[in-house]
């Protein structure tokens, strides 16, 4: 279990989702994909901050 | 950054002198390029406004174009438009900006606000430049020495309040002031960069603090002094390079800043970074006059980077760069 | 959070001043530590989350600023609908896009050579890093808006020099009226401006490459080339991507100098978001909603802020 809740997975987990937000929020693609960007940044962002709180 | 003693020749790999000097012909090249923009400012401002939009332009100065004080006269005065009987009628001129606008059917009025607004940009950097740096220092010293709760999250905080777009945050900054009447003074200026620079200022010198061996101050602790004394003592002497360092640092900030400036500033607190692109001569944009009130305020931020260099950088990195 | 600011030095230190620190006279260590480090909370709670919570609060409401005494209603998420679904918004974000990756794209090409170039170590290459070095010191807005100066069609210097080198009369282009060209415009003013920070990270980053690992690839006598790719590059990487993300930050939220050359304009064609921002907030005064704006955007840039400090830690320890 201890080793499940490792920090450096986790978090390039998170910063993966934060970069998708921020690519979905500017790509010229989809509406769609524009509308959920937010949603998407926020929850990468909140995820970032609750697993660096892991340890190492 | 020669001077900086890294010890990175590439002894084996080093560059043949043929590959250095095309490496150097190509830097020159772009730097001289770089370098245009500046100088053009420099020689527009000793232009008649004739002279700085002609065509084709004139470079050399007494070869092109006979340098005037046109540019800084009408910087920093106001002058209007008067019949030349009424010119004819006055007495004869007892300075060069006034025999200057007299030359072109003009009296001088008075002095324009480039003054008050350039002494407003001076008042609001240093003012919030010693804040900041006393409010970091010893902030920075804390989180260097002692084991304070959530310690990295309250530096991420501050570090992230650097980041925000200042558009956001001059939404509820423009209600706040109003509501405490911190509109357009220079107090409420003073803070808001306060508030910008601590944070740039605590990441900074915690970097710097944080390479004063500690035992020094224990040294001095069992010795007798407190932990004050010793912070007095011991640990700000060490540290003289990088509170200046940071000073610096700060003072370029909030010298150069336009966003909050431009939005919640219009008379009395305004600095020159909004005014200046909004000086206009007869017809349009006087641009000798812009270009005079450009130079003198790009001139102590040039003087600073040159003499300062060094210590600049690792302030633009936020430390990234260590020497 | 990612920040492993413990150095060596403060990881000994957090394990042996306690003796110390309990015999001296004076303020305690605690007392003295909050007393240091409160000053500058109480002022950035004051300046920074205050503002950042009663934006938050402003955001699901109908507030107008022009308007201070009229009734607020709540009206809970409906702002962040509209600005989620909102065209036009979409388009500033898009063509925010394509600035940052515009700038950022020619300006880590740029700066990457500049610095490889400086780390020749030819003559007085210290003399000439000082000089690019000036245009990042610089005040963005005074300088941007001496550039408007610069674009002028048939008077400017930038159309005169282009036209000398390229034969194209000088009143037959507009950098800045042009629906193609003014993007253009700023991203020439971002490089001219932000390279040499970029070069300037760039630089530290081949300083940084241990000298032995070329020694090594000496020996393997990999040539000049594969050096480049298989050393000096990846070993830069870290900094190049600190410098791309920084300047990426940078430019998400540019402001000063769009506002200054552009406006936003011709139309909308170079209207980013801060432009779009400003627009609904001070201008048109809907409050509420450009503080929905605002959260999206602080949001985004707090999100990167996140990944941008993890590359700065990183890049540290080396």
């Amino acid at each position: 279990m201890r080793r499940f809740f490792r920090r450096g997975p986790w978090e390039a987990v998170a910063t993966g989702i934060i970069a998708c937000g921020v690519v979905m929020l500017m790509q010229p693609l989809s509406l769609t994909l524009y509308s959920w960007s937010f949603a998407t940044t926020l929850t990468g962002t909140v995820m970032f901050v609750v697993v660096s709180k892991f340890p190492d | 950054m020669p001077a900086a003693g890294l010890s990175t020749a590439h002894s084996i790999v080093e560059p043949t002198p043929l590959a250095r000097r095309i490496a150097g012909t190509i830097v020159i090249a772009y730097a001289v390029l770089a370098l245009i923009p500046l100088v053009w400012i420099g020689l527009t401002s000793i232009k008649s406004p004739p002279d700085s939009i002609s065509y084709p332009p004139k470079v050399l100065p007494w070869v092109d174009f006979e340098p005037t004080i046109e540019g800084y006269c009408n910087l920093f005065t106001t002058r209007s438009r008067q019949t030349p009987e009424y010119i004819a009628s006055l007495p004869p001129a007892d300075d060069r900006c006034e025999a200057l606008a007299r030359g072109k059917g003009m009296v001088v009025v008075g002095p324009s606000n480039y003054v008050p607004r350039f002494v407003n940009s001076v008042v609001i950097a240093f003012g919030s430049t010693v804040l900041a740096v006393v409010l970091g220092t010893l902030a920075a010293y804390g989180f260097s020495r002692f084991r304070v709760p959530l310690k990295d999250d309250l530096l991420f905080f501050i570090l992230s309040t650097r980041m925000m777009p200042p558009i956001a945050v001059a939404i509820p900054i423009f209600l706040m002031y109003r509501e405490l009447g911190l509109s357009d003074t220079r107090l409420g200026m003073i803070l808001l960069y306060t508030s910008v620079n601590v944070s740039l200022a605590v990441w900074l010198l915690k970097g710097f603090i944080d390479e004063i061996p500690r035992e020094y101050e224990e040294a001095a602790m069992i010795d007798g002094y407190t932990r004050l004394q010793a912070f007095v003592k011991v640990v700000l002497p060490q540290a003289t390079t990088g509170i200046a360092a940071t000073a610096i640092f700060c003072l370029i900030f909030a010298w150069n800043e336009y966003a909050f400036a431009v939005l919640l500033t219009s008379g009395s607190a305004q600095t020159a970074p909004p005014f200046i692109p909004i000086i206009i001569g007869e017809g349009g944009q006087d641009w000798p006059a812009v270009a005079a009130g450009t130079t003198l305020f790009l001139l102590p931020i040039l003087a600073f980077t040159i003499l300062l260099r060094k210590q600049l950088l690792r302030g633009i990195t936020f430390g990234a760069v260590r020497k | 959070m990612p920040r492993t600011l413990n150095t060596l030095a403060e990881r000994a230190a957090a394990a042996t001043p306690q003796a110390v620190a309990r015999r001296v006279r004076g303020l305690s260590d605690r007392a003295v530590a909050w007393a240091f480090i409160s000053p500058t909370i109480v002022l950035l709670l004051a300046i920074n989350i205050f503002p950042l919570v009663w934006t938050i609060w402003l955001s699901f409401t109908n507030y107008r600023a022009n308007r201070p005494n009229a009734p607020v209603r709540w009206i809970g998420g409906d702002w962040y609908t509209d600005i989620l679904t909102n065209p036009d918004i979409w388009v500033a974000m898009q063509v925010t896009a394509r600035f940052v990756i515009a700038s950022i794209a020619i300006q880590t090409v740029l700066g990457f050579t500049l610095a490889w170039l400086i780390d020749r170590r030819f003559r007085g290459h210290g003399v000439w890093t000082t000089v690019i070095l000036l245009p990042m010191m610089l005040s963005p807005a005074v300088v941007g808006n001496f550039w408007t100066f610069l674009y002028q069609p048939q008077i400017g210097l930038f159309n005169y020099m282009v036209s000398f080198v390229t034969g194209v009369p000088p009143s037959s282009f507009q950098m800045l009226g042009d629906v193609t060209l003014s993007p253009w415009a700023i991203v020439i003013v971002d490089t001219w401006m932000w390279t040499p920070y970029v070069m300037l990270i760039c630089v530290a980053g081949l300083r940084s490459i241990p000298e032995h690992i070329y020694e090594a690839a000496e020996i393997d006598r990999a040539s000049a080339w594969r050096r480049f790719w298989s050393i000096t590059l990846p070993m830069a990487l870290p900094f190049i991507m600190l410098a791309v993300l920084f300047r990426g930050i940078e430019n998400f939220k540019m402001f000063d100098m769009v506002n200054l050359l552009t406006g936003g304009g011709p139309g909308s064609t170079t209207e980013v978001a801060s432009i779009t921002l400003k627009r609904e907030a001070f201008e048109k005064w809907r409050t509420g909603y450009s503080s929905a704006f605002a959260i999206i955007l602080f949001v985004t840039v707090f999100g990167l802020a996140n990944i941008y400090v993890k590359a700065l830690n990183r890049v540290k320890q080396r």
